[in-house]
């Protein structure tokens, strides 16, 4: 920590000679001591899940969740500092809601990351405030072309809207918004403590190639969580997934939890995955015995 | 009517002035407009009278307003408040479009302006087509009628000229008609509409708007309406 | 020549006398916004059956006795647990559909579970709409609109009440909004007067009885259309459709009516 001492971390809005802002770059390290976030747009949707660290046995299992949601098509979930999180998603949320009131529309994901990519990077900026310690995923499913305005009565033609021009609109996005303010569109995002780990898993999914369904995402989310857990053994966790499909999917657009049964599924396997792990890490230490 | 304020004053030579009859010398679009979903995207068609009471104002008039590069609104009411509200919805389409890279589509278009006129309800006599061609959307047609409702529709006719041709356009009308019909279809309605109503008259405007853009049409009554006055349309 | 921007377009003093400035002075009357009902829907039905609730009102939404809008749908559902079917203005009812939808979203912050139901009831919604709809008329500026809440209320019964563009609500085993509170009302009380009888009817049997009084609107209400849509909500979650058309109606007894009275050719 080189500038300890300096005077050049003590507010936000000075910068130190070789141009860094440090009040940020502690903020980023607040974000990675939280329990590993990750998101994964998949073909047809997106997934967001957490490694929920459980500080107490005296809390009430499933209770204080995590993940958010912010509106009917979009969702949010981050690493860090719990109330400033709290006061991110109530930000959003307040940022979706406006657009509605204007254009009778569900936010676009991208605009949603726009919008609270810029409030992050007010907080950069005065001596008064010091920045959010999350990293934020926001995942969201825009409307391809098909939804209706809110409030809306009677309809076009019964054969549809004739001159729609063919093309990929709309569809799944996810966005990764730092303390700094900077925002970045992913297939396949982590951050919090395992985000390595994560990232590597994530990696070698190729979610570029628009290969992996929804469904096979949330198995994913499950084991890439499971697996960044091991560096942090010694906590308990509770994994919290959810998940948003395009209007024709399993959740009909709307940004929900994952079912029971399908995340029971999906941390079954997972766990089954961290065995079969172990095994073979047993009989690699086996081998070098002989 | 309104407590208090429509009477106005009767005074000692008994003589009463109605307030409200005074300001009934507005301009007001009494007007035929329509507007038509078809196989590419859409047309909007009016006339180009616009009246003071019994005289004319304006034997061209231009109803046919644009409110984005692919949306446009056929105005009927009072042409003072149309026009405002018109202006209002364009300054927010071209800050959308300078905002967020991209055009408002038709139904958020469509959203604004009915805001305003149902927030405004009391102060607006406002009636609004509003039609436009989005590369997500195709060609939608809004209504927005008096009290600031939103209609989404295949087609809508408004104004005073419409009442006169409602059946016929009712009968002839089809789904996915090919341009050329659906050229046919609104430039001949609005031409029963002008023989038979006092307030609707003049030439024939059209705009046709699809992947290709907007292209306006003019027909006048110097040919019985028959042919365009160009072999091709106004490219905008 | 009074030359004076208040005095444009005005009658000449010297004729007419000094013009009244009260006119241009707000404070002096009272505060007016309210207008009246442009376009406008006619009358909504429901009755409660033993496991929920059936409703219906007709597509049309009317500018004066002109059937302007032949496809407006006035049924609306919430949480998929309620209905509220609304007669009245139609901006108005866009208006308060849009409130509800933006209440429905802020209710999935606190859980956005599929399987988990709705916090709030039909009968909670009754109460949230009037208190909206009496605030309104108390800023005299009303929402006009007469509505059904219909589904549940917290003991899981099933719930019909009635809100109106004043703040006036009220429940009962069947109800009717506008020229239905008189034409259908009678008629949907032979089908249950109380709650126990309601809670003796099937589910057919209910929509059987809509059907026949939206057969008796159609008959007799001049503001009325043939397709309409019928929602039952029932534990399972709301059913609804929105192109139901009248069935067996009775016309050919016309070719026994001839002339106004003596005439028989």
């Amino acid at each position: 920590m080189t500038s300890i001492g300096t005077g050049y971390d003590l507010l936000n809005s000075i910068f130190s000679p070789d141009g860094r802002n440090f009040q940020v770059e502690y903020a980023v390290k607040a974000v990675e001591n939280g329990g590993t976030s990750i998101g994964i747009r998949a073909k047809d949707g997106v997934v967001l899940a957490v490694e929920k660290i459980i500080g107490s046995k005296l809390l009430k299992p499933g209770a204080n969740k995590r993940i958010a949601t912010v509106d009917e098509h979009a969702g949010v979930v981050y690493s860090g500092m719990v109330p400033d999180g709290r006061h991110f998603v109530d930000r959003a949320r307040d940022e979706a809601q406006s657009w509605r009131q204007t254009l009778k529309t569900p936010i676009p994901t991208s605009e949603l990351a726009s919008r609270m990519g810029s409030y992050l990077q007010a907080y950069t900026m005065y001596g008064s405030v010091r920045p959010f310690g999350i990293t934020a995923i926001v995942g969201g499913v825009d409307g391809s072309g098909d939804e209706v305005i809110d409030g809306v009565v009677g309809s076009g033609p019964s054969t549809g809207a004739g001159g729609k021009v063919d093309g990929k609109h709309g569809g799944p996005f996810l966005y990764v918004i730092e303390p700094s303010g900077q925002y970045w569109g992913y297939y396949g995002a982590a951050t919090g403590k395992g985000r390595q780990a994560a990232k590597a898993e994530l990696e070698k999914l190729d979610l570029a190639a628009g290969n992996i369904t929804l469904e096979q995402a949330v198995k994913e989310a499950a084991k890439i969580i499971y697996n960044a857990h091991k560096d942090n053994k010694d906590k308990d966790f509770e994994l919290e997934m959810s998940w948003i499909s395009g209007v024709d999917g399993p959740t009909g657009g709307r940004h929900m939890e994952v079912p029971q049964e399908l995340k029971e599924e999906a941390e079954r396997l997972a766990r089954a995955e961290d065995e079969s792990d172990d095994e073979e890490d047993e009989k690699k230490d086996e081998k070098m015995e002989e | 009517m309104a407590y208090g304020r429509s009477a106005g004053v009767l005074n000692a030579d008994g003589i009463h002035v109605d307030m409200q009859a005074l300001k009934a010398g507005e301009v007001d679009l009494g007007t035929t407009i329509m507007a038509v979903t078809f196989k590419d995207g859409v047309i909007l068609g009016a006339d180009s009278r616009t009246t003071t009471g019994p005289v004319i104002a304006n034997r061209v008039t231009d109803k046919l307003t644009m409110i984005d590069d692919n949306i446009w609104c056929c105005r009927s009411g009072s042409a003072a408040d149309t026009q405002a509200v018109a202006d209002i919805v364009k300054r927010h389409l071209d800050q959308h479009a300078v905002h967020h890279g991209e055009r408002a589509t038709t139904g958020q278009a469509a959203s604004i302006l009915a805001e305003i006129c149902y927030a405004n309800k009391d102060m607006l006599s406002a009636g609004l087509l509003v039609a436009g061609w989005h590369p997500r959307y195709g060609g939608e047609v809004y209504q927005v009628p008096l009290g600031g409702s939103l209609h989404k529709e295949p087609w809508a006719i408004s104004g005073s000229g419409s009442t006169y041709i409602r059946a016929l356009c009712y009968r002839n009308w089809r789904e996915n008609m090919e341009e050329k019909e659906a050229i046919q279809y609104v430039k001949e309605s609005v031409r029963e509409a002008i023989r038979n109503d006092g307030s609707s008259g003049g030439v024939i405007r059209l705009a046709v708007l699809t992947a290709r853009g907007v292209e306006r049409w003019l027909f006048t009554p110097d040919d019985d309406y028959s042919k365009p006055t160009d072999d091709k349309p106004q490219k905008m | 020549m009074d030359h004076r921007p208040q005095a444009w377009g005005r009658p000449r003093d010297d004729v007419y006398g000094a013009y009244d400035h009260s006119f241009m002075n707000t404070n002096s009357h009272p505060n007016q916004h309210t207008q009246q009902p442009l376009v406008t829907g006619t009358s909504v039905l429901a009755v409660k059956y033993k496991d929920g609730v059936v409703i219906a009102a007709d597509n049309l939404g009317s500018y004066g006795s002109f059937a302007r809008f032949t496809d407006v749908k006035r049924l609306h559902t919430f949480q998929d647990t309620s209905v509220v079917g609304f007669s009245g203005d139609i901006s108005d009812m866009q208006y308060i559909t849009r409130h509800l939808h933006q209440k429905s979203i802020e209710e999935s912050y606190a859980s956005s579970s599929a399987n988990k139901k709705s916090r709030l009831s039909a009968a909670n919604l009754h109460t949230y709409l009037s208190k909206m709809l009496y605030r309104r008329r108390s800023k005299m500026d009303p929402l006009w609109n007469h509505m059904l809440v219909v589904g549940f209320d917290d003991d899981e019964k099933p719930f019909v009440g009635s809100a109106d563009l004043l703040g006036t609500t009220f429940t009962a085993p069947t109800l009717a909004t506008g020229i239905g509170s008189m034409l259908a009302q009678p008629l949907l009380r032979t089908y249950a007067g109380t709650d126990e009888e309601a809670a003796e009817r099937t589910k057919e049997e209910a929509i059987k009885v809509i059907q026949e009084c939206m057969k008796v609107l159609f008959y007799r209400d001049a503001r009325s259309q043939e397709t309409y849509s019928l929602a039952v909500v029932s534990r399972e979650g709301v059913e609804m459709k929105t192109s139901e058309k009248l069935e067996n109606m009775s016309w050919a007894f016309a070719d026994r009516i001839k002339g106004y009275g003596t005439q028989t050719v």
